[in-house]
């Protein structure tokens, strides 16, 4: 993780061991080569805003040093640059300060999954009851068909997709709607009262929480 | 916007110029000729009566001296006939047959003694009778059978007769027929050719000041970074070219440094704002839900303040023109689809209906983040602002070479106290309870896009907004010429 900024530094060192990652830290570039040279990482966290380079010029020599790892890009700036973008298309991803941290794990956990070897694609997913048909699009849960219409239907296979982690509001219209925006209104939250009230009927354990003020979770057990 | 380069020359600037260019040296070169034919004709006519008068004399002279016997008719017949010979302005057509000089001695009671001329010389001298001449001073006379007159010089004789000697004024008046006529002939072929050069000069000129134009119309739309063309010459135009440039050098300077400023507003509060929002998530996820309450509300009023700040600097650089856009192709009609899945279920519950009235895709060429931004603020209104049992009509056409976007409601309309200044930062209703800055953010977003936003109540008093977006231009347009020339 290449970041300068001390109280960002800390938050983020504490999340990401609680999720799990072992993280090394570098406060600027030349740290940061120095680290890459020295070792061999699975993902790596940029800012874009470095005291001593330009974020992208790190990642531009990095990869030049030979590492390949995936790097989920931070920036605090206003717009997408367009370097950023083509790095994006290159198989990086981009998060714009501030974020929630849910977003930081989902991000991270798919540029890993991009990286690991493709398993087959699933037809199947199954949560708990919850039971998804991905070919004919339908769900049940105990046996019961469950009556959501095909955007719903996106929506709790993404929930599914995600069992046990948080998704974040605008994780969810990114990635069931395509939008990255930021409605100042609760539309995602109607459309999961809805879809709970489908999933969570009367007398079933209820899968689908609500984390006020970070987003959902489907739980897995 | 190449539409303009197509039309006729007619209209043009350079034709207009050439057309008053070429007027006004037709009228100066009329007025200079008026002079010279003024002049030339005064002084033919001034030559012309000196030989009269020079000749006359010599002739009276001749017949006072000749002896009056059987051979005067024939000396003085004679040394009128040389004289003739010498008329100035002689016509030099090969029939030359001396009927434009004529000699005349009369006898003291105003007989012919003498006919020096073609014809009888009786219709000369009934004319020179009628006109009583008796000085040396030449007049105009008219004589019956001759289209152009005579000008006639007298002298007295000592015997009481006179002698009159004439001379028409029809090579007098050839020679100044002649010179109007090549005068004409070169005359308009002046005109022609100065009208074709100015014409076709101007038009070169100006062709530079339209390419300036066009590109500096599409300067702004696209990026600063480009600049106007410069012609090698160093003349007016191209000067108009450095200093657009260098106008175009400044503002992307003042653009510039308006994005470092806001870049660096963003950056310093962004990174304050991150630290306290991890850390309020890292400390959530270590208590129970008691304890939570305060620390998801402050949450959320973090990503409104964050919200807030980003719409704020939109809207900022957006009222300066410098709103950064990544342009792509989006289709209006499945983003509007797509958004109206997002909200209807919130405007059902709030017991408001919303209808889709779009045949067909409508493509434009925009930012996709910052419009996706922009509509789903006009639904995040609606949805704030209409109370129940309203409806919404959304309509999406092609009009005009424009996307035309419309979104009417069956509510109260829009306050009165703020309609004149909707679009305006920080302006909301009295019962509005957001910040104010959502159709400032609307308007800021259409107009970096080159469109248009309107604001009007409904004549059954909801609210409507149309906003018109330029389609994207499609290959087959963009492969025309963009001008001829």
């Amino acid at each position: 993780m290449v970041e300068d900024e001390h109280d960002i530094q800390a938050f983020l060192q504490q999340a990401l061991s609680e999720a799990g990652y072992t993280v090394d830290l570098a406060p600027d570039g030349k740290a940061a080569e120095n680290l890459a040279k020295n070792n061999k990482y699975d993902i790596l966290i940029v800012d874009l805003g470095l005291p001593d380079q330009d974020g992208i010029t790190l990642i531009t020599r990095l990869r030049q040093l030979g590492v390949v790892a995936p790097v989920l890009i931070l920036s605090a700036r206003r717009s997408v640059d367009d370097r950023v973008r083509g790095l994006e298309q290159g198989g990086d991803d981009y998060l714009t300060k501030p974020f929630a941290l849910a977003e930081l794990l989902a991000r991270l956990r798919n540029l890993l999954k991009r990286n690991a070897p493709q398993g087959s694609e699933l037809t199947r997913l199954r949560v708990q009851d919850l039971e998804l048909d991905l070919l004919r699009r339908e769900a049940t849960r105990s046996g019961q068909t469950l009556q959501l219409t095909p955007q719903e239907f996106v929506l709790l296979e993404y929930l599914c997709r995600n069992a046990g982690r948080v998704v974040t509001r605008s994780m969810i219209l990114d990635k069931v709607w395509g939008m990255r925006i930021q409605p100042d209104t609760n539309v995602v939250d109607v459309h999961i009262y809805r879809l709970r009230g489908k999933v969570d009927g009367t007398g079933q354990a209820p899968l689908i929480r609500t984390l006020r003020g970070v987003g959902y979770v489907l739980q897995d057990r | 916007m190449s539409s303009r380069t197509g039309r006729s020359p007619v209209r043009s600037a350079a034709w207009r110029i050439s057309l008053w260019a070429t007027l006004a040296f037709m009228c100066g070169t009329i007025v200079v000729f008026i002079f010279v034919d003024r002049f030339v004709a005064n002084d033919i006519q001034r030559r012309t009566d000196a030989w009269l008068s020079g000749e006359v004399e010599v002739l009276g002279d001749v017949a006072e001296r000749t002896p009056n016997d059987s051979l005067y008719n024939r000396v003085v017949g004679e040394v009128a006939e040389l004289a003739s010979r010498e008329v100035p302005e002689k016509s030099t057509s090969p029939e030359f047959q001396n009927d434009s000089v004529f000699f005349i001695q009369t006898s003291r009671n105003g007989a012919l003694k003498l006919w020096v001329g073609a014809g009888d010389g009786q219709s000369h001298l009934q004319a020179i009778q009628a006109h009583e001449i008796d000085s040396a001073t030449p007049i105009s006379i008219n004589v019956r059978g001759y289209s152009t007159p005579f000008r006639v010089a007298s002298e007295p004789m000592n015997d009481g007769g006179r002698v009159y000697l004439g001379l028409s004024e029809r090579d007098q008046r050839r020679v100044i027929l002649n010179l109007r006529v090549r005068f004409f002939v070169l005359w308009l072929s002046l005109v022609l050719l100065g009208f074709a050069i100015v014409f076709f000069t101007s038009r070169r000129t100006l062709s530079h000041v339209r390419n300036i134009t066009e590109a500096a119309s599409h300067i702004g739309e696209s990026d600063l970074k480009m600049r106007v063309p410069i012609s090698s010459r160093n003349d007016e135009i191209s000067q108009l070219g450095h200093t657009l440039n260098r106008m175009l050098d400044r503002i992307e300077n003042s653009v510039h440094q308006l994005h470092t400023i806001t870049d660096s507003l963003a950056h310093d509060l962004r990174s304050p704002l991150t630290a306290i929002r991890g850390k309020l998530e890292t400390s959530l996820s270590s208590r129970d839900v008691e304890q939570a309450e305060p620390i998801v509300s402050a949450i959320e009023e973090l990503d409104r303040l964050t919200d807030f700040l980003n719409k704020s600097l939109d809207v900022a650089e957006a009222k300066a023109d410098a709103l950064r856009l990544n342009p792509t192709t989006i289709d209006l009609d499945g983003l509007l689809r797509s958004i109206i899945d997002l909200y209807e279920p919130s405007l059902n519950d709030r017991g408001i209906r919303i209808r889709l009235h779009s045949a067909a895709p409508v493509y434009i060429v925009a930012d996709e983040g910052l419009i996706h931004r922009m509509i789903a603020n006009l639904f995040d209104n609606e949805l704030k602002h209409l109370p129940a049992s309203c409806s919404v009509d959304v309509h999406l056409q092609e009009l005009d070479g424009e996307a035309r976007l419309t979104l009417r409601d069956n509510g109260p309309g829009f306050d009165p106290e703020v309609r004149g200044h909707l679009f305006t930062k920080s302006v909301k209703g009295k019962h509005s309870s957001g910040h104010g800055l959502g159709l400032a953010f609307v308007d800021a977003v259409v107009r970096a896009h080159a469109g248009t936003v309107r604001a009007e109540n409904t004549d059954a008093g909801g609210a409507c907004i149309i906003l018109s977006l330029p389609l994207a231009v499609r290959e087959s347009k963009r492969m025309q010429p963009t001008h001829a020339g």
